[in-house]
């Protein structure tokens, strides 16, 4: 199961939350520091998976003497991508896959792309309900309902017309260009059949 | 208009940088009194602002009342942020979630999709047992739903209601499994449920066997690569269960293997395959081995150097799982998997390392720790120099928004965390079984040295910092520290060696450390320890002493310090105390000196609030006024008249210490001491105790103020004397050209200089008269030098130039034959004396579990601080410490979806329990009647002259019963036999009567051995 979904930038300013099990707000923050202190000091060419970040690994490995299937249970998979000025990251028990989470995260980037019609950090920003939204039709109570892109869009679009980013806050300058660019990058062959690239 | 809407809100925040903190306080303040406005916009748009404000960390705890009035709008937009508000706020805790209750309920039973959708998306965050009990009804239509969204949306929300309230997949699991089975059904649907299956499936893989065939077909003709994931991983979880279904899977598994372009499907694949059990051993042995040689050749290329780091990742965990239970197909990839350990990515390298833990041997031991080193050795030397360049930069830099800047070029410095978890790895490797792979102690001594310099110091007083950090509490130098006295203790062979070590890192500690700074590393307490007990092997006590002494009133630690008091003494009784050297007066004023001086750094510990370092310096102080008294009574000898040293000095404080040499005791023996008759723990030992330690608190260390006597002795010149080797060793060091071995050249990147050069210098030492030995080449002149040509040095002085003799020049290839080179320094270098390590010592008897054994017999003996038996005890205490944002899926395990009858009932365990005790006494009443008929029948047969047989019957039918056998199904079996047994009873009474009780018994065992399976799952969990 997936355990959290979480966006943040360069700086670790949060732009997406989401737990599905219940935590405290402190706790999150907490969280989502140690993982960005992680993820900023990734060397450049390192794999997309972190090493479980302390708040994690206190009460994770010391269960890795209990039965295999209590370990099903425990969050053991950070997995991340970096996009341009933003971070993706899962969290996730053993029974995900990891590739394939990588993929999802992917999936997810290019759902926006074509939402907001080349994304950028702005438009998420100061449209974070609509990362919500978009998350919601893949991922529900931390089970994965949908890795088709139409229908997630479709699905987004349903709910109501999806902003633009403010007109005067317009040109994609500051921390925000190139998402939707380096998302299409990423993912040449996506045509229903999702293959691996890798990099 | 005042009121801001979020995009205000946001852009505010980007013009106030600097001062973010006052205007986010405005801004919820401005909320507050918004969202109680009538106006529903007001308040929707203030709940929308307080989200956002919540991700970024603000509390928003208190509104959530205002979010149920923001969820019951009537306006889609708003509802969603109501929900949306709900989902990112709402805490265990939250009290208002009754009165959703209703709200929920309409908002599912709506015309709109969309706003079906909310409450459907929502529940998982909210459900509680009640709520999830009281929705159950309104959900399950939903199922059925015309839209296919919502449809596999309740899926997983069902899911999750069972993981609270396990009845909910009762009643959900006919209709989610009908979906399955329809062919027709949006494959998107489809694959929802196959993910919930996958979930469930873990933990009840018995319940999902009937599944297996539409499983299959999905499988092998969906074409879905996320789907087919999912259901190969839900595969490997029946495969155990139901052995025929591997032949069946392993055709489109291979070919998926050979075919597939998709990297992720491939993976899991081989991931299924191995966590299946498919690997293992069966009867069609060649078409397995053919499986498992291609699992393997795949694993391995995704291991090896070139490919992408991903795929490198996920190998290793591959690799991790198949270790456990085919060591030998992991043994082989030694070679790729060591290469690991060196990637740049640490992720990779933890993994690795996992790995390579479980697989090291005496072989490879040296290489491993050797690759280790070198990364430790590298990265502290980078932080050492960011740490040069960025000192001052450092506190500004620290808020937040400070990303450490990084070139490439350099070494990364590795994240303590990291450093910590790497050399406790070290050491666990290294004292494995009682250091049964470690062939050369020299050289372990000295790797615990160099690591002694890089352990990272404890991260803010680790030792009261709050309990999150437990497993740490132990400082990682301390360990380090604590292998170096077990050494010394266990292994007696090299005691000397790591008695200077000791000694060194000491003398070390004293010179690298700022005298104003306190002193934090924990390995000084194990370290004094040995210095004191072994102060008769010490290089030069003295030296030692006085270093001890500066360190002292800079420790902070109250244990390390209680140490360092005990050692004192110790050194100062072998600097003393001996006996055959003259009374002088040079003597005599020296070492009044030296008690003086011990005296002044006492002194102040007399008043430490740590009851043990105030005692043991109380005692020692006044131990040594009385010598000092007694050494100035004595009048030093003169020319002519021989005086004795006074007795005290030479006779009573030495043999304070010397007596039984200290042997290692298990951990476990102390259980074994019997307590004296007549001693009684729970006497006070005082009677106004309380008052005492009162007082003891109110107490103050005095302040550290450097007097005169402080410089006097701090400006001495820091000790010399104490590097064993000639000094010119150091300087011939570093311009060594020599082309050196593999293993040195290791050595020397990860040892530091002086150690290197120390351990060159004991190799020579040790080799000297070794005629097979070829010397270090930097000590002589020449590069191609032989035992004999050093002999003939030797003989024909330096002025004759052997080297101009034409001689046959020396084949190191060929040397190996007639004796060991160089390049083999480690192994045959000569007759390898036996090292005798001693293991601990236990007394006979039971106790704690650790002391059941005998000595040395025991193979998985771990030496004390080896963090895997240190975490087992740990995990072994506590167990059920749940992890953070762990899903708890636990319930689900004592859930039958197979059996429909059986009556809803949440409080399975309690009912179990009290069936157990019904059935408990039924047996008693039954055997006792079976007894009774079994004798009325003996009489019978014995007068028929017929065998009885009655016993037997029941047992073999009691077999058949126990596969039928369901959890929990006892209340129903047994009606059921009751009635049958009935039915079937038409013969005489006696005959019926009998034949219930059979049944009865059989039943009631039946509910026996539930009960302890039940009990024993209950005991896992936990």
């Amino acid at each position: 199961m997936i355990n959290a979904f979480l966006v943040f930038n360069g700086q670790g300013q949060p732009r997406l939350t989401k737990f599905y099990t219940q935590l405290e707000t402190s706790i999150q923050q907490r969280l989502i520091s140690e993982i960005f202190t992680l993820v900023s000091n990734r060397a450049p060419g390192s794999c997309n998976f972190l090493p479980l970040p302390p708040l994690l690994a206190a009460s994770g490995t010391s269960s890795s003497s209990s039965s295999a299937t209590e370990q099903n249970d425990v969050p053991s998979l950070v997995t991340y991508r970096h996009y341009a000025t933003l971070y993706f990251i899962i969290i996730s028990t053993s029974t995900e896959s990891p590739l394939a989470l990588i993929d999802l995260i992917q999936v997810y980037v290019e759902a926006l792309d074509r939402l907001f019609e080349n994304v950028c950090e702005l438009d998420l920003i100061f449209n974070f309900e609509t990362l919500h939204a978009t998350l919601g039709e893949m991922i529900v109570g931390g089970v994965v309902i949908e890795t088709n892109m139409e229908r997630i869009v479709a699905g987004v679009r349903a709910q109501g017309a999806v902003a633009k980013r403010p007109v005067n806050e317009g040109s994609r300058g500051g921390g925000g260009a190139g998402l939707g660019a380096m998302a299409a990058a990423g993912f040449q062959g996506m045509g229903g059949n999702f293959v691996w690239h890798g990099r | 208009m005042f009121e801001k809407s979020l995009y205000d809100l946001i852009r505010g925040l980007r013009n106030h940088k600097g001062n973010e903190k006052e205007y986010i306080q405005n801004c919820l303040k401005e909320c507050r009194s918004e969202i109680r406005s009538s106006d529903m916009d007001l308040k929707a748009t203030a709940l929308l602002k307080l989200i956002y404000l919540e991700m970024n960390g603000h509390d928003m705890s208190w509104a959530s009342f205002h979010v149920l009035e923001v969820m019951s709008s009537q306006k889609y937009h708003q509802k969603r942020v109501g929900y949306l508000g709900a989902v990112q706020s709402f805490r265990p805790d939250t009290d208002v979630l009754m009165m959703a209750t209703n709200l929920l309920k309409k908002d599912l039973a709506s015309s709109q999709p969309t706003t079906i959708t909310l409450p459907i998306a929502a529940l998982p965050h909210l459900v509680t047992p009640s709520l999830a009990l009281s929705l159950l009804g309104d959900l399950l239509p939903r199922l059925t739903h015309s839209h296919a969204s919502i449809k596999k949306k309740t899926v997983v929300t069902l899911y999750r209601l069972a993981l609270v309230y396990p009845e909910a997949l009762r009643a959900a699991w006919p209709k989610i499994k009908e979906r399955l089975m329809d062919k027709e059904e949006d494959p998107s649907v489809t694959a929802a449920i196959v993910n919930v299956v996958c979930e469930l499936g873990w933990r009840r893989p018995q319940d999902f066997l009937p599944l297996a065939p539409r499983l299959f077909e999905l499988l092998v003709d969906s074409g879905n690569n996320w789907m087919a994931i999912k259901l190969i991983k839900l595969f490997a979880t029946l495969t155990p269960l139901e052995p025929r279904l591997v032949r069946k899977l392993l055709p489109p598994l291979t070919n998926l293997i050979k075919t597939t372009p998709a990297m992720s499907l491939l993976y899991e694949c081989i991931n299924g395959i191995i966590q299946g059990g498919i690997l293992g051993d069966g009867e069609d042995f060649s078409a397995r081995e053919e499986v498992a040689s291609l699992c393997v050749s795949k694993l391995r290329g995704m291991v090896s150097v070139n490919s992408d780091p991903n795929l490198k990742y996920v190998a290793l965990l591959a690799f991790n799982r198949i270790v456990t239970t085919h060591p030998m197909l992991v043994a082989e990839q030694e070679d790729v998997i060591l290469e690991c350990i060196d990637s740049e990515d640490i992720s990779i390298r933890i993994k690795a390392l996992d790995l390579v833990q479980g697989m090291v041997s005496s072989d490879n031991l040296l290489s491993i720790v050797s690759r280790l080193m070198r990364q430790l050795k590298a990265s502290s030397s980078a932080l050492a120099q960011q740490q040069n360049g960025l000192e001052d930069l450092d506190d500004s830099s620290d808020d937040g928004s400070g990303r450490r800047a990084k070139s490439p070029e350099q070494a990364v410095p590795l994240p303590d965390d990291y450093t910590v978890d790497v050399i406790g790895r070290i050491l666990g490797m290294c004292s494995q079984s009682n250091y049964a792979n470690v062939i050369d102690f020299d050289w372990y001594i000295d790797v615990l040295t160099q690591l002694v310099r890089i352990a990272p110091p404890p991260s803010s007083r680790d030792l009261d910092s709050d309990s999150s950090s437990s497993p740490k509490s132990v400082d990682i130098s301390e360990k380090i520290g604590n292998e170096l006295r077990n050494v010394a203790v266990k292994v007696k062979a090299v005691r000397p060696a790591a008695v200077r070590a000791a000694e060194l890192i000491i003398s070390r500690l004293n010179a690298d450390t700022v005298s104003s700074h306190p002193v934090v590393a924990g390995a000084l307490k194990p370290l004094t320890f040995v210095v004191g007990e072994y102060a008769f092997q010490l290089s030069s006590a003295d030296d030692t002493l006085r270093n001890l002494l500066s360190l002292v009133p800079r420790v902070d630690y109250p244990e390390v310090l209680a140490t360092c008091l005990q050692s004192i003494p110790k050194l100062f009784a072998s600097v003393a105390g001996d006996d055959q050297a003259l009374w002088t007066s040079e003597r005599k004023s020296s070492l009044s000196l030296l008690m003086a001086r011990v005296i002044h750094v006492l002194e102040p510990l007399t008043q430490h609030p740590y009851l043990e370092v105030q005692e043991r310096a109380v005692e020692f102080i006044e131990l040594l006024k009385l010598t000092a008294e007694a050494a100035s009574g004595q009048a030093p000898s003169t020319d002519e008249v021989q005086q004795d040293a006074p007795l005290l000095l030479t006779q009573a404080i030495p043999s304070l210490f010397t007596g039984w040499e200290l042997n290692s005791v298990a951990p476990g023996a102390q259980y074994n001491v019997p307590i004296p008759s007549g001693l009684d723990l729970d006497e006070p030992i005082h009677s106004n105790l309380g008052s005492l330690l009162a007082q003891a608190d109110s107490l103050m260390l005095p302040t550290q103020g450097d007097d005169e006597f402080e410089t006097y002795y701090n400006q001495r010149p820091e000790p010399t004397s104490i590097s064993s080797g000639p000094a010119i060793e150091r300087l011939v060091d570093a311009p060594e050209e020599v082309s050196s071995s593999y293993q040195q050249a290791g050595e020397e990147s990860y040892l530091d200089a002086d150690i290197v050069a120390r351990r060159k210098a004991e190799r020579r030492e040790r080799n000297k008269d070794d005629p097979f030995y070829i010397p270090d080449m930097s000590s002589n002149r020449t590069g191609t030098s032989t035992p004999i040509h050093n002999i003939l040095q030797k003989e024909n002085g330096p002025d004759l130039d052997i080297d101009a003799i034409p001689i046959m020049s020396l084949d190191l290839e060929k040397l190996s034959v007639s004796g060991p080179s160089r390049q083999q320094a480690h192994q045959p270098r000569q007759p390898r004396q036996k090292i005798v390590i001693e293991a601990d010592e236990t007394l006979g008897g039971s106790g704690g579990d650790s002391g059941l054994s005998t000595p040395g017999l025991r193979p998985g003996y771990d030496s004390e601080n080896n963090s895997d038996s240190f975490n087992l005890s740990k995990a072994a205490k506590k167990p059920k410490q749940k992890s953070l944002l762990q899903f708890n899926s636990s319930v689900l395990g004592g859930l039958s979806l197979t059996d429909e009858q059986r009556p809803d009932d949440g409080f399975a365990h309690e009912r179990q329990q009290k069936e157990e005790a019904e059935m408990a006494q039924a047996m008693k009443e039954v055997q006792r009647l079976r007894l009774e008929m079994q004798r009325a029948n003996e009489r019978i047969q014995v007068a028929q002259g017929v065998p009885s047989e009655g016993v037997a019957v029941v047992k073999k039918k009691k077999k058949k019963k126990v596969v039928k056998a369901d959890e929990g199904e006892g209340e129903v079996v047994k009606k059921k036999k009751k009635k049958k047994a009935d039915e079937e009873g038409d013969g005489g009474e006696g005959v019926v009567k009998k034949k219930k009780m059979k049944k009865k018994a059989r039943v009631v065992k039946l509910d026996e051995d539930e009960g302890e399976q039940v009990g024993k799952s209950i005991d896992e969990e936990r």
